[in-house]
């Protein structure tokens, strides 16, 4: 055999090294449950593409339209289910009861100048989904879930977002079937914005609470993490 | 039956509830609401084993109801999927930080909600 037998350019490559544990954990699961009739994979299929479209730029412009239009934010506070179809999302979506485990209970909390609401799912990482997309990876964290309960002031100014003592902190825990969202005060040097430039500086971090709106910001928060201690070799790397 | 979900038995809650929603397929369940709004309640130290949504930080905490939320089975009794399961009433309950957490540094006006269902609460005295 010469090195010209087969075309090297045309060789395929397999995408990964290796497959991992879960990955053949998820394909039996799924292929099982195909097969027992649990689900079928036209449904399977539904669902991933129902969580791959999802996202909070549809909570992003509520936040903005309601910030323009006093009747639409009333119907937001009221009605938050009627008024996140205005942005297009409807909450029975994709099943026709909504999803099974968003469910369909959702609620808008207000913020005001003496106000400020950050919400946490202490018990796993319950979050308002179909409206704003899937959960950041540090909202699951047992870190955040633990500490935020009990020190929301001291998780916030790690965030970088400093309250002072005369704003009152609330702290939602989504234990149950209500989903929450936040809405942020409309911050000043706003004025004439239309709701496209509203809603970018309404970010995913300020429909959690963890952030504010602020002019020119338009992406998440990039905490300065501090190093971790290392007391075995005294380093601090 | 193959890749056939339609006999899976305990896809019957979703059936029921589609166009509805879900807590609202158990509306008018419950009966009326044993608190309303303002009213001042003590989170129950009920046991626990196995499972519960009512988080351990407000167990014998006094609050006030801030909304009656809505009708639903408690999550102790959906989680093992009990067919009997009686739709009670949910709160959202709201705490003063300083009262969950001894030694609570921030301002006396800093609060927690949490969702309880109605068997987790009692009148404050």
């Amino acid at each position: 055999m010469t090195e010209h037998d087969h075309d090297h350019e045309r060789t395929i490559a397999p995408m990964v090294d290796e497959v991992t544990d879960f990955e053949v954990l998820e394909i039996a699961l799924r292929e099982l449950c195909i097969e027992k009739g649990i689900f079928t994979a036209e449904e399977h299929r539904r669902f991933t593409e129902f969580a791959e479209q999802i996202g909070p730029a549809p909570a992003a412009h509520l936040v903005a339209r309601a910030w323009l239009d006093p009747d639409f934010k009333a119907l937001a506070l009221a009605e938050p289910m009627t008024a996140s179809k205005e942005v297009g999302v409807d909450w029975l979506e994709p099943t026709g009861f909504g999803t099974p485990s968003d469910f369909t209970a959702f609620e808008i909390l207000e913020d005001t100048p003496e106000l400020h609401h950050v919400i946490v799912c202490a018990l796993c990482s319950c979050y308002p989904r179909p409206i704003l997309g899937n959960s950041p990876e540090w909202y699951r964290t047992p870190n955040y879930r633990r500490r935020l309960v009990r020190w929301p002031r001291q998780v916030l100014a790690e965030f970088g977002l400093n309250l002072s003592d005369d704003i009152a902190i609330r702290v939602q825990d989504s234990n149950q079937k209500h989903r929450f969202m936040v809405m942020p005060v409309r911050p000043e040097g706003t004025d004439g914005w239309d709701e496209d430039q509203l809603a970018a500086i309404v970010t995913r971090d300020c429909l959690i609470g963890v952030a504010l709106p602020k002019p020119g910001v338009t992406s998440n928060v990039i905490t300065d993490t501090r190093p971790a201690v290392h007391p075995v070799d005294g380093r601090n790397t | 039956f193959h890749g056939d979900g339609s006999r899976i038995e305990r896809n019957d809650h979703h059936i029921r509830a589609v166009g509805k929603g879900d807590p609202q397929v158990f509306a008018g369940r419950a009966g009326e609401p044993g608190f309303r709004t303002g009213d001042p309640v003590v989170v129950r130290d009920m046991p626990a084993l196995l499972y519960t949504r009512t988080p351990e930080y407000v167990r014998g905490a006094t609050g006030e109801i801030a909304s009656v939320a809505y009708e639903s089975p408690a999550a102790e009794d959906e989680t093992w999927d009990r067919p009997d399961a009686q739709p009670e009433w949910f709160y959202v309950v709201r705490f003063r930080l300083s009262d969950l957490w001894c030694g609570y540094a921030g301002p006396a006006t800093d609060t927690l909600q949490t969702e309880l269902p109605e068997r987790w609460l009692e009148p404050a005295a």
